[in-house]
């Protein structure tokens, strides 16, 4: 990796965004937060992040339909949908409506970077 | 459905050695095969040609869905043997587990069918419709719900029997049997059941509020469990019984009434859905509140069902797998029985299921002393034998009063009773008594004796036979039963003496770990996982701490208290009554507990730990354990072995395993016919230059598996130009030794006609082709599929290295062989040892094999395709001198020597 890769979480659960930033910033990323879909999509917006990492459920809005929202307007940027609740009807919506990976906490560190990382390969190789 | 493509080139009906549909060789399409490229060249005229960017940039975009799909079959592999191994013992798991994987199963297979569409241009999405059939049936096993039975609130003892355990739980349905098939006196009295708590708990609307407060509890952090375990309980103690229910109850405790002297007393028995069923009991887990009057009925009812969110409660069942909504509480409300001597019996000694006399353990007043796992005691052996002698007798303390003691008349009736419910239930009894004051005998409760699941095992192990010894060390409160003779003494070197002996075995085995000594909740706040539990008195309260203590050390307790049954179901060592136990163990110090032969060693001693038995896995039987096989019925079985036969189609797949190997099938199929496709790479495969090797080598690249200054017009690729790491890996391993030729031959006939032909291909007509068929590697710099036919075997190995762990694997496939069925099966065997050795996931199917280990580290995985490479050289014809297991035997050495030298070898390059 020539360039940090830059993160964005999404996710309302406060503990969780935190440290899961400060270790992925420990491991050389650049991690941002947002708690609620809005602040998500404003961080999107001004073109930052090239990985999203997006809790199932948000405070403002559904993440589902979140994760819409996102794809229509930056349909190369990969999401990785993350989510407490497992569900296999959920996971495979989540993938039809275009997230690239559907993961459950809890997740160990090493499993999550591997799967932006992989993720993020993907997004590049489908774009070229 | 084949592709058109693919059936031009796949047509002939099921050849016998393929495991793998790679488009080519066939038994039967020998020419089609030995003139592959040539076939290829023709097939193209009149396809679309694009340009040479075009087509790399084509390619490369269909070699990264490739790699993509390979990572997903990786993953979903993965998750398949996970839940697999689940199932064996050692791994607690709950619904959150069963979910999680079956989620993570299903992403990971929709991906690769999407890659695989992708890959091949828009065809595959017929597997859509079996794919979302398997997830329906996969979502109704995961959401299946324990059937509710709507009925009585309350039903009266005299109609219960084992029929009503939906209704009443087992522990009263066990109770109603006694009374009511067996026809022993047991208490007068009646069962609220499992509607009546349903009702109560749905009339407060309650579930959604205990649902929400244990969610995402953290089973770790004692503290937050206790804090919520106390929350809900108040909460249901403090709702109120529906008016109705109320009611009920109090009429059917009127019936109770019968005596207008004395005020009637009752007890109030937890009776939980589940409890007590195959070797589960959540003994002791559950309230029991006795000498309650008509006031309190009510009261003592709504605190026994709050008593199923007790923290011990919720963390057993997590541990043994059973859901919330699983467990129903069942309350029996029995008359009190004015106990003059009460106590415990087990039909049997609990570490033999075949002792020929019953244990009584007796003690003054009610039952509870005994379970409790306090006060004195009196212990008896009584045969089992008519007229039911007692063989021993003993009393931890002197029992002041001789009316309080059990007479040798009240000993054989109970041990009649003993062998008689034992007779009647089919397994031996754990059984609750109670004499009252004018000298009859009730029976309180009597379930399945928690034999230690690994007791007998374990014994015929270490001595070969059974000893009495052993027997006599299942003995409760007997000093010179576990302190005594060591028939395993060769375990433990003569120096080490221990630092403590004696006590009572409470449950066998041997663990070994740092003593941690808990006093108060405080200290069981602090508790490590993997310390040994050192205790002054084993209160059921500590029953919490199991899953995490590798041992159990009481100074006081004998073999009936409650922590000791569910140390036996957990499998943990338990040695109880252990005097000086606190004193002499450090906090802190690494120790070796030995159960079985009652003895405290200082440090670790793992000629002892080798002797332990395997742990049980306690979640046989249980509801999450029966959801994750019901779910596995639908995720693992592979039906698709053939990809030659008609059947290998997407309307074929009935398991996600299928699913994942018709997609791997034939996202290799793509890769491999994507030049026919597009038409510019009909001088794709080269062949590779090398010498004296017994077979010709083609070589594809799907990326960037030559280097660049390959001369991509050229038929034949040296060795040097080959930049695929696995494949290097492979060959080194295959070119390592030099092939020593067809092993010598002791018999005639069929075998030393395939020697000849395999020897010199060109000899006989009849086989040639067939041992000249072309052997492929497909590459890329990371990724190698070798498919391999030599003689009249068949191997796939494939491998991809990647950037990731989650994309690293090595998977070995092996079929044939053209000897009698059981030589085959001897070297398959042979395969199968040695690559388990390597840490290979190995699967045996009657001659077929296959092999997988996945995300490992890079290096790991080439020293196994080192190995891997050498085995498809060295073991091709083995088959025809596996006469025996001793010749078996000397091969494996071989092979393991050479084995051994080649990865002591430094690679080249």
């Amino acid at each position: 990796m020539t360039q940090a890769l830059k993160i964005l979480l999404i996710d309302d659960e406060i503990d969780f965004v935190e440290t899961t930033g400060k270790r992925l910033a420990r491991r050389g990323y650049l991690a941002k937060t947002a708690l609620t879909c809005a602040e998500g999509l404003t961080i999107i917006a001004s073109g930052w992040p090239e990985v999203v990492v997006l809790d199932v459920m948000l405070p403002d809005r559904d993440g589902m339909d979140c994760l819409r929202e996102i794809k229509e307007k930056w349909p190369t940027l990969p999401v990785i949908m993350l989510t407490g609740h497992a569900s296999m009807e959920s996971g495979l919506h989540g993938l039809e409506c275009g997230a690239s990976d559907y993961c459950l906490k809890p997740i160990d560190l090493e499993t999550l970077v591997e799967k932006i990382a992989i993720a993020h390969r993907e997004s590049r190789a489908a774009g070229a | 459905m084949f592709s058109a493509h693919s059936g031009n080139i796949l047509c002939s009906p099921s050849p016998p050695f393929f495991l793998r549909c790679l488009p080519f060789p066939s038994s039967v399409m020998l020419d089609a095969m030995s003139h592959f490229l040539d076939r290829l060249t023709s097939f193209f005229h009149g396809k679309p040609r694009l340009t040479p960017a075009e087509l790399q940039a084509a390619f490369r975009g269909h070699y990264k869905e490739f790699r993509a799909l390979l990572t997903a079959n990786n993953n979903a592999l993965e998750l398949m043997a996970e839940m697999e191994q689940a199932l064996g013992p050692g791994h607690p798991f709950g619904m959150t587990f069963v979910r999680g994987n079956c989620t993570a199963l299903s992403v990971n297979i929709y991906k690769m069918i999407q890659h695989l569409t992708r890959l091949a241009d828009g065809r595959y999405a017929e597997l859509d419709q079996p794919f979302r059939a398997i997830t329906k049936q996969l979502e109704q096993v995961i959401a299946s719900r324990s059937v509710s039975t709507e009925g009585a609130t309350i039903l009266s003892m005299a109609e219960v029997d084992a029929g009503s355990v939906d209704q009443v739980g087992e522990k009263m349905a066990n109770l109603g049997e006694v009374r009511n098939r067996v026809g022993l006196r047991t208490p007068d009295g009646f069962v609220i059941t499992a509607s009546a708590a349903r009702k109560f708990i749905e009339a407060n609307a309650l579930q959604v509020e205990i649902n929400r407060r244990l969610k995402g509890l953290d089973l770790d952090n004692l503290e937050a469990l206790y804090t919520v375990s106390a929350g809900i309980q108040s909460l249901i103690s403090n709702a109120p019984l529906p008016a109705e229910l109320e009611e009920a109850i109090l009429a059917h405790h009127h019936q109770l009434d019968t005596d207008p002297q004395t005020e009637l007393l009752v007890a109030l028995r937890s009776s939980a859905l589940g409890e007590d069923s195959s070797n589960v009991s959540f003994a002791g887990q559950y309230r029991t509140q006795l000498n309650v009057s008509r006031e309190f009925v009510g009261q003592a009812y709504k605190e026994i069902v709050a008593g199923k969110y007790k923290s011990q409660a919720i963390v057993y069942r997590q541990q043994r797998g059973y859901r919330n909504q699983d467990v129903q509480m069942c309350v029996g409300c029995l008359r009190m029985v004015d106990g003059a001597i009460s106590g415990v019996m087990y039909s049997r000694a609990p570490d033999d299921p075949r002792s020929p006399f019953v244990i009584i353990q007796a003690a003054p007043g009610l039952a509870s002393t005994v379970v409790d796992g306090s006060g004195a005691t009196e212990l008896f052996r009584v045969s089992r034998t008519a007229p039911h002698p007692i063989l021993h007798r003993q009393a931890a303390q002197e029992i002041a009063d001789s009316r309080l003691s059990l007479t040798d008349t009240q000993a054989a009736e109970l041990a009649a009773i003993g062998v008689r419910l034992e007779d009647h239930f089919g397994t031996p009894q754990d059984i609750e008594w109670s004499i009252d004051r004018s000298g009859l005998l009730y029976i309180l409760q009597s379930r399945p004796l928690g034999h230690s699941a690994s007791g007998e095992g374990q014994d015929n192990s270490i001595s070969g036979h059974r000893v009495p010894q052993i027997r006599e060390r299942g003995l409760p409160a007997i000093h010179q039963v576990c302190g005594q003779a060591d028939d395993k003494g060769d375990a433990v070197p003569c120096d080490r003496l221990p630092l403590l002996a004696g006590g009572v075995c409470a449950s066998q085995g041997v663990g070994c770990g740092p003593v941690f000594t808990v006093r108060s909740s405080l200290d069981l706040l602090r508790f490590p996982k993997g310390a040994v539990l050192v205790i002054e008195t084993p209160y059921p309260d500590w029953a919490s701490l199991l899953n995490r203590a590798v041992a159990v050390v009481s100074e006081t307790g004998q073999m009936a208290a409650h922590l000791a049954t569910v140390a036996r179901e957990f499998g943990i060592p338990a040695i109880f009554g252990l005097n000086q136990a606190l004193a002499t163990l450090e906090n802190g110090s690494l120790i070796t507990v030995d159960a079985t032969a009652g003895k405290v060693y200082a440090g670790k001693i793992e000629s002892l730990l080798a002797l332990a038995a395997p742990r049980p896995n306690l979640m046989t039987g249980s509801p999450v354990y029966k959801i994750l096989t019901q779910a596995l019925v639908h995720i693992t079985p592979l039906n698709l072995t053939d990809p030659t036969s008609p059947f290998f189609r997407a309307d074929g797949c009935r398991t996600m395993h299928d699913l994942t190997r018709f997609c791997h099938e034939k996202a290799v199929v793509e890769m491999f016919t994507f030049g026919e496709r597009y038409g510019f790479d009909d001088k794709a495969a080269k062949q590779l230059v090398v010498e004296n090797s017994p077979a010709q080598w083609w070589v594809i690249d799907l990326d960037d598996g030559f280097t660049p200054d390959f001369n991509p017009e050229s038929r034949y690729v040296h060795l040097g130009h080959i930049t695929s790491v696995p494949m290097q890996a492979i060959w080194q391993g295959m070119m390592a030794f030099p092939w020593a030729g067809p092993p010598p031959v002791s018999l005639g006939g069929l075998g030393s006609i395939i020697f000849q032909s395999t020897r010199n291909p060109s000899l006989d007509p009849a086989v040639r082709s067939a041992m000249t068929a072309k052997n492929y590697f497909l590459i890329s710099r990371n990724f190698c599929n070798l498919s391999v036919r030599l003689g009249y075997h068949f191997a796939l190995v494939e491998a991809n290295l990647g950037e990731f762990l989650t994309e690293n694997y090595v998977s070995f496939q092996f079929k044939g062989g053209a000897a009698d069925e059981n030589r085959r099966l001897l070297r398959i065997r042979l395969i199968r040892e040695i690559l388990s050795a390597f840490g290979f996931r190995v699967e045996q199917k009657v001659d077929a094999m296959t092999a997988r280990i996945e995300k490992k580290p890079g290096p790991y995985l080439l020293e196994r395709l080192r190995i891997l490479g050498y085995l498809l050289i060295h073991t091709r014809q083995i088959d025809m001198v596996m006469a025996d297991e001793g010749m078996a035997a000397t091969y494996r050495e071989k092979i393991m020597a050479d084995l051994h030298t080649l990865l002591d070898t430094p690679t080249e390059g």
